[in-house]
């Protein structure tokens, strides 16, 4: 929880994961022995075909799964079951539909211990940060599906977590919407420098984000490919920019290679 | 001709709108109308079917004599007490079955099975453990109320997605805070629900128990009165179970039950 001088760093060694499917009765490798290493306010994407294995690294590392072998070390302490170090951003949102926009926001620091007056302060503040000051009192289900998940993205923020884990947050947002989205994030990245893991199927959305980009199938890492585009980051500069598209050409080469 | 009557019914909304109690008591005039011109055409001998004014008469005096309002409390303490034990142990256990996979596997199949015994079958076996009496008609009304309590209670706990909890986790709170932030208010809806079908139930085992067990209450002023063949006063125990009840329903839970879940979206109306 960002405390002092600790390191906000993801280090991944060897990590790997086998289901048990209970129905057939066979054993699955979802995960097998991915190593990567995040250094502290990196952006890193990591993009593969439905079903690589993107959503177990996640879930193994936000600690809602455990994992079958290898290491995962966040700011040098070893993952134990979810916690307030590793923020979330769902693809479904997961917003609860009891609070309000604010009291969401304010979630993480109540659950700290943070007073009500001072609470309220901080969300707001990234509230701001996300462009819904003028929603702040309203319920989730009365946002459209975009704001909703700024809502997710400044709820995950606000409780300054070392690692911002994202699983497909933008996939259930229309086009338009999700380049605004897009946007946004590289904005807020770069005024609070968290370190990111950004889970996509999308190569385009992983490129335009990242510093840099994991390629990833069949549960491996197939190569990491540096992405040093330069910031801020909009989609009217980068459609005609022949460096991203010569990069987004090389991830896509890749991940349908394999 | 058409026209005319959508003015008078859009006139009827309107006014509704305004002063809802007036759209709660419009419907049964015309009901009372006709019982009133039934009873006056004598189409029925009196004793049979004794007519409004006769209701309203004995209704004076029952209050008068403080009988009425003795055992009107007498009825609404058990339905609270009842209530009460059914929220009380019910909703306890609706959480802890909707949470534990093994729990409900072991404990599904007995909730259902007591369920279908049904109230009133459990009237002979309990009146030869606990006799005529209180502890007869508690254990009868709880028994009621708490199966629809648990098991709407279990359904929401189940139906609350995976991930809230997840976010919730992940944004730091303790197993215990899970349950009171996200675990019960995601099955608050469900809750209610329950609730209100558990108290209506109860509400109809409570007065059978009454007319079968008791010593006083609605029930028993009905029965008592049918013994006596004054058929007034069972038509007052009546009318006064559908009023007492729509109050309840109407003023309380079912407010109760639209501020929750259609306020958050998870019902729609
Ligand atoms: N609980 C589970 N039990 C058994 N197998 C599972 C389980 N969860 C995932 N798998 C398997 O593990 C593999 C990886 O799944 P995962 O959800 O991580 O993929 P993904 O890359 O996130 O895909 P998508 O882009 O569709 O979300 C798949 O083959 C999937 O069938
Ligand atoms: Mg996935």
């Amino acid at each position: 929880m960002g405390v002092g001088d600790a390191v906000k760093n993801l280090v991944i060694r060897n990590l790997s994961k086998t289901y048990f499917d209970v129905y057939a009765g066979t054993q699955v490798t979802a995960v097998r022995d991915v190593s990567l290493n995040v250094p502290e306010s990196e952006f890193i994407s990591i993009v593969g075909p439905s079903g690589c294995g993107k959503s177990t690294i996640l879930n193994m590392i936000a600690g809602f799964i455990p994992h079958s072998s290898g290491e995962i070390l966040v700011g040098g302490k070893p993952v134990n079951g979810p916690g307030p170090d590793r923020g979330v951003v769902f693809q479904s949102f997961a917003l609860f539909p009891w609070r309000t926009v604010l009291e969401n926001v304010a979630f993480g620091p109540k659950m700290r211990g943070v007073g009500k007056v001072e609470r309220e302060k901080i969300a707001h503040e990234f509230l701001a940060l996300a462009k819904l000051s003028e929603a702040a009192g309203r319920y989730p289900n009365e946002l459209s599906g975009g704001m909703q998940q700024r809502v997710g993205v400044a709820r995950a923020l606000a409780n300054e977590p070392d690692v911002l884990l994202m699983d497909e947050p933008f996939a259930s947002v229309d086009a338009q919407t999700r380049m605004t989205l897009q946007e946004e994030l590289t904005r807020i990245w770069e005024a609070k420098r968290p370190t990111v893991i950004f889970i996509t199927h999308d190569v385009a959305e992983a490129v335009f984000l990242a510093n840099r980009v994991v390629a990833l199938s069949k549960g491996k890492v197939l190569d990491e490919i540096e992405v040093d585009l330069p910031r801020p980051r909009v989609w009217d500069d980068l459609h005609e920019n022949e460096q991203f598209k010569s990069l987004t050409a090389r991830v896509l080469q890749l991940v349908r290679s394999a | 001709m058409k026209t005319f009557f959508l003015t008078i019914w859009s006139g009827y909304v309107r006014l509704t709108a305004r002063w809802p109690s007036i759209g709660s008591i419009a419907p049964f005039i015309p009901l009372i109308a006709a019982w009133w011109i039934i009873t006056e055409l004598q189409i029925f001998p009196r004793v049979f079917l004794p007519g409004p004014v006769d209701v309203v008469r004995s209704f004076g005096t029952l209050v008068y004599t403080g009988i009425l309002p003795e055992y009107l409390q007498d009825s609404m303490v058990r339905l609270v007490v009842g209530a009460f034990w059914g929220i009380v142990l019910g909703i306890p256990l609706g959480i802890f079955i909707g949470l534990s996979p093994r729990a409900h596997t072991v404990l599904w199949p007995p909730l259902l099975f007591f369920q279908a015994i049904g109230d009133i079958a459990w009237l002979p076996i309990l009146v030869i453990w606990f006799g005529y009496g209180l502890t007869t008609m508690t254990v009868i009304i709880v028994y009621t109320v708490i199966f629809p309590v648990v098991l709407n209670t279990v359904l929401g706990v189940r139906s609350t997605s995976i991930t809230l909890h997840r976010a919730a986790l992940s944004l730091g709170a303790s197993r215990a805070r899970l349950l009171w932030e996200v675990v019960l208010p995601g099955a608050l809806p469900n809750i209610i629900t329950g609730l209100r079908n558990g108290l209506g139930y109860g509400w109809r085992a409570l007065i059978a128990t009454e007319i079968i067990v008791g010593t006083s209450g609605i029930g028993f002023l009905m029965f008592d009165a049918r013994r006596g063949g004054s058929l007034v006063e069972v038509l007052l125990g009546m009318i006064i179970l559908g009023i007492l009840w729509y109050i309840v329903d109407a003023w309380i839970l079912a407010p109760l039950e639209r501020a929750t879940g259609q306020r958050w979206g998870l019902v729609t109306q």
